[in-house]
């Protein structure tokens, strides 16, 4: 039993082969030129519901891209979204810059976290890197109150400057998260078809492979854990812009647990559609059951079971229908 | 120097006693994971879900039975659950560990949300019944419930290695450990090892939670929390030796104590990071591994 | 000689696991323009020297020299850039890219284009890609692939995606090439089409090493052939020595004919 055959984590015939393709390409415009039409029709509440969903898909393909790119699965991205999260607020509130500014800080910022946690787990893998990431995640809230100079403690931190002064508030949350949404569903399609992100996929598949053609596993590691925690810290930088506020309750174990979550609903998908599913389960389920929070824990969990059962039957049923199908 | 050590014996005293309950998390974790290759990360919510139930039945939130009775109750769930998750995760064992593994996380949120929906979000206290009593022992202060903890995990752990060294079970478990592909070559059943495991993990699970909870108190998250010190120590003991999972508690337990003493109480998760991603790296097959001949 | 001078080279190479000897002091010489057949039987040593060729093992003695320059501890992906590239025994490609990506992987050691062309479309990274793509599919058209460039490895029967290793193996031009079982699972046709496009591949700079159970294969191709067993060489030569060596004979060839 490998470690890495996170069997859901392939990309299937009609995916690979859609190359520079046509119909996903063109269902992803779709939905993108739908979602910069939609305040026009809804109301602020949803504005606001969709902005932050906008931000946990960023969040839950950044889990994604670690699967797919690295094999590996991680419980520990609330750090890295931590360290987005508040290189946005405390620049907005200590230093009034705008996401402009934090934003690049952010991503750069992420992807120094990322590369600093995979030097010293470069030998990890599967279930050791896996705890490994636990234990980061739970670092992180007390790391943010002991630094309550910095970043407001169990209080958090309020993130109130515009991008662009004049315009509705509400507006800029939901757009500026949709923007860093597409571009990096954007990036992370030119990765599949760049040098390094081949690279990187037969070291996922056959280290010892990569090896011989000039790949060190080592650097196919940092490589994508950098990849990851960027994408990770952005989805936390667009949190706190979306969201209006940033606090440490936001970025515990859970929240890690939560992204894993909807990176398996969304069968760890990397396209526009994908991570909508992803995040709008992480969004949308906890909204409809606010009345009774206990429930959220239970649908998550029945969730990450049944997609997890259903990537391991779903192949053997379609191959028992085949059969059935070349029988006749 | 003799303030250091007048603070040292207590400090590294206590740390024993509460390392020792880590070790019977870590031990749980242990033997799911030697014989089926999975890290239960469902260990410590199903056991808090334990706690609360014993809380619940003999509270007369939902029964109000004898201490005991509740406990022996609440052992009896945790076997059903232990059986059902086992139930749903076995196809994925083996098929793929990290998969399994994941599936865990949704047995351990679903247990979670379980635990909220019957009991709430409130606290409740859950006290042992051992008798009250407190003596002073070469400067160390050592109470009922010190003795309590020492001898239960120390009875505990011996039945475990008895019950793997001498029995027919026990033995088959070590050879599924050893060799799954051999072990079953030979006629041994993986599924009933599996189960076997499974279910002693639960067991223990409820045991060490029952005697971490007087110290604290019991909420949702408080045995969750603690077996978080639990994985550290099967991290550092290897993840598959029950030894060095035993010794991996019992040094958690005096360093985390001795840290938060001497350096800082507010960064004890950190140190638990460090403490792990350390021995991934220096002991990656446990502290044991060097001095070899282990026994299990 | 320029051909002598290009060889691999390896000196007294001695490994061992765990107190059990695999390979007992080689002395072996691999010469460009020629194609050396590796054969002996399972367990022999064949595949743990290539993996101290390959650098994937660190033989406890001995030196390994290319052209004249050591290669003693610099790891694979060291060597791979020095164009010592080799195909596995079991076929190592990835699932999730399409076999002319695949091929792609071979050359990527030759091009540097830094991460900021992998997120931007810039003109230098299109123009990478572009290069290795042509490559690649030139590559596959030698070996015969240029049909199922656009497939995914599991759509392949096993004696095609030998081919595609072989391939990515060529593609980048290499200088050292290690072959580990390329006749492996394919059947007599195919065999016969990869032992063409061996031969065709040979050329005065190219040293190219076969290990292999074919025996007809290794015979027809091999210009000359190491036999091991235990660990050291039983014999050297060309096919014609080999095959009237009696200790090969007995060892190894008899069992053939029996």
């Amino acid at each position: 039993m490998s470690d890495h055959p996170v069997t859901l984590g392939r990309f299937d015939a009609e995916e690979a082969r859609l190359a520079g393709l046509k119909p996903a390409d063109l269902l992803s415009l779709g939905l993108a030129a739908a979602l910069i039409l939609l305040p026009l029709l809804v109301g602020g509440s949803w504005i606001f519901a969709l902005g932050v969903c906008f931000a946990n898909s960023i969040g839950v393909l950044a889990v994604s891209v670690l699967v797919r790119y690295g094999g590996e699965v991680s419980i520990g991205h609330s750090f890295f979204a931590a360290v987005g999260a508040y290189s946005v607020a405390v620049l907005d509130t200590r230093f009034g810059l705008s996401l402009l500014a934090s934003l690049p800080l952010a991503l750069a910022l992420g992807v120094v976290s990322g590369v600093a946690f995979a030097w010293p787990s470069r030998k990890l893998s599967g279930i050791y890197l896996a705890v490994s990431t636990m234990a980061l995640a739970l670092a992180v809230p007390e790391l943010i109150n002991n630094a309550d100079g910095l970043t407001g403690g169990y209080e958090g931190l309020y993130v109130s400057q515009p991008v662009i002064p004049g315009i509705a508030m509400s507006l800029q949350r939901y757009y500026a998260a949709l923007i860093v949404l597409v571009a990096v569903v954007y990036g992370l399609a030119r990765l599949r078809h760049s040098r390094q992100g081949l690279q990187l996929l037969l070291a996922k598949a056959h280290p010892a492979a990569a090896d011989a053609f000039g790949t060190r596993r080592v650097w196919a590691r940092v490589a994508v854990m950098g990849i990851s925690g960027g994408i990770a810290a952005l989805c936390g930088a667009m949190l706190g812009f979306a969201g209006s506020t940033v606090s440490p309750s936001g970025f515990t174990l859970w929240s890690s647990i939560f992204l894993l979550v909807g990176s398996v609903v969304s069968f760890y998908g990397l396209s526009l559609p994908r991570a909508l599913v992803g995040g709008a389960f992480l969004t949308l389920v906890p909204q409809f059951l606010s009345a009774s929070g206990a429930w959220i824990p239970v649908l998550y969990g029945l969730a990450l079971l049944g997609m997890i059962l259903l990537g391991h039957y779903l192949p053997r049923l379609r191959a028992m229908i085949a059969d059935r199908k070349g029988g006749v | 120097m003799t303030g250091i050590l007048r603070d040292l014996f207590p400090l590294v005293w206590s740390g024993m006693i509460t390392g020792c309950l880590y070790a019977l998390g870590a031990l749980g974790l242990v033997m799911i994971f030697k014989s089926s290759r999975v890290v239960n990360f469902s260990h410590g919510n199903v056991a808090g879900f334990a706690a609360f139930l014993i809380y619940g039945f003999s509270s007369g939130m939902i029964m109000e039975l004898s201490w005991g009775a509740a406990v022996l109750l609440a052992v009896l769930a945790v076997i059903a659950i232990a059986f059902m998750t086992y139930a749903v995760i076995s196809p994925l064992v083996f098929e793929s560990d990290l998969t399994a593994t994941i599936a865990t996380l949704g047995i351990g949120l679903i247990a979670q949300g379980a635990t909220l929906l019957i009991f709430g979000a409130d606290i409740v206290s859950l006290d042992l019944p051992v008798p009250r009593f407190s003596m002073s022992v070469l400067g160390l202060f050592i109470t009922g419930y010190d003795l309590t903890v020492l001898a239960v995990a120390v009875v505990t752990i011996g039945a475990l290695f008895f019950v793997i060294d001498h029995t027919k079970l026990g033995i088959a478990f070590r050879a599924i450990s050893e060799n799954p592909f051999a072990a079953e070559v030979c006629g041994l059943n993986l599924r009933s090892v599996h189960l076997f495991s499974w279910i002693v993990a639960a067991v223990l699970g409820v045991v060490g939670a029952l005697l971490i909870v007087p110290t604290t108190f019991l909420s949702v998250t408080t045995v969750a929390a603690f077996m978080l010190q639990a994985f550290a120590a099967a991290v550092i003991g290897g993840f598959g030796s029950l030894p060095g999972a035993l010794l991996g508690g019992i040094l958690i337990g005096v360093l985390m104590n001795l840290f938060t003493f001497y350096v800082s109480p507010e960064f004890s998760s950190t140190f638990l990071l460090g403490v792990i991603l350390l021995a991934l790296n220096i002991f990656p097959n446990g502290i044991l591994e060097r001095v070899g001949g282990t026994r299990v | 000689m320029d051909v002598v001078t290009n060889a691999l080279k390896g000196e007294g190479i001695a490994l061992s696991f765990g107190g059990i000897e695999v390979l007992k002091g080689l002395d072996v010489e691999f010469r460009a323009g020629e194609i050396t057949g590796l054969i002996g039987p399972n367990g022999a040593g064949k595949t743990s020297l290539f993996n101290c060729l390959t650098g994937a093992y660190a033989p406890q003695k001995g030196t390994i020299t290319y052209a004249g320059q050591s290669l003693d501890g610099l790891p694979p992906a060291a060597r791979a850039s020095r164009g010592i590239v080799r195909s596995f025994q079991h076929v190592a490609l990835s699932p999730d890219l399409t076999v002319l990506e695949n091929v792609m992987i071979g050359v990527a050691r030759n091009h540097h284009a830094g991460w900021q062309h992998v997120f931007l479309p810039t003109r230098r990274g299109r123009e990478e890609m572009a290069r290795m793509r042509a490559d690649a599919e030139q590559a596959l058209a030698e070996l015969g692939l240029a049909g199922a460039a656009d497939k995914l490895p599991a759509e392949l029967p096993p004696g095609m995606l030998r081919l595609v290793e072989i391939a990515r193996a060529i593609v980048g031009r290499p200088q050292v090439l290690l072959l580990d079982e390329p006749a492996a699972g394919l059947n007599n046709a195919e065999t016969r089409d990869l032992m063409r496009s061996l031969k065709s591949l040979c050329s005065p700079d190219l040293v190219m090493v076969v290990v292999e159970h074919d025996m007809d294969l290794v015979m027809s191709i091999c210009d000359r052939i190491y036999v091991l067993n235990f660990g050291a060489f039983v014999a050297c030569g060309t096919p014609q020595q080999v095959r009237q060596d009696e200790d090969v004979v007995r060892i190894y060839l008899g069992s053939d004919d029996d």
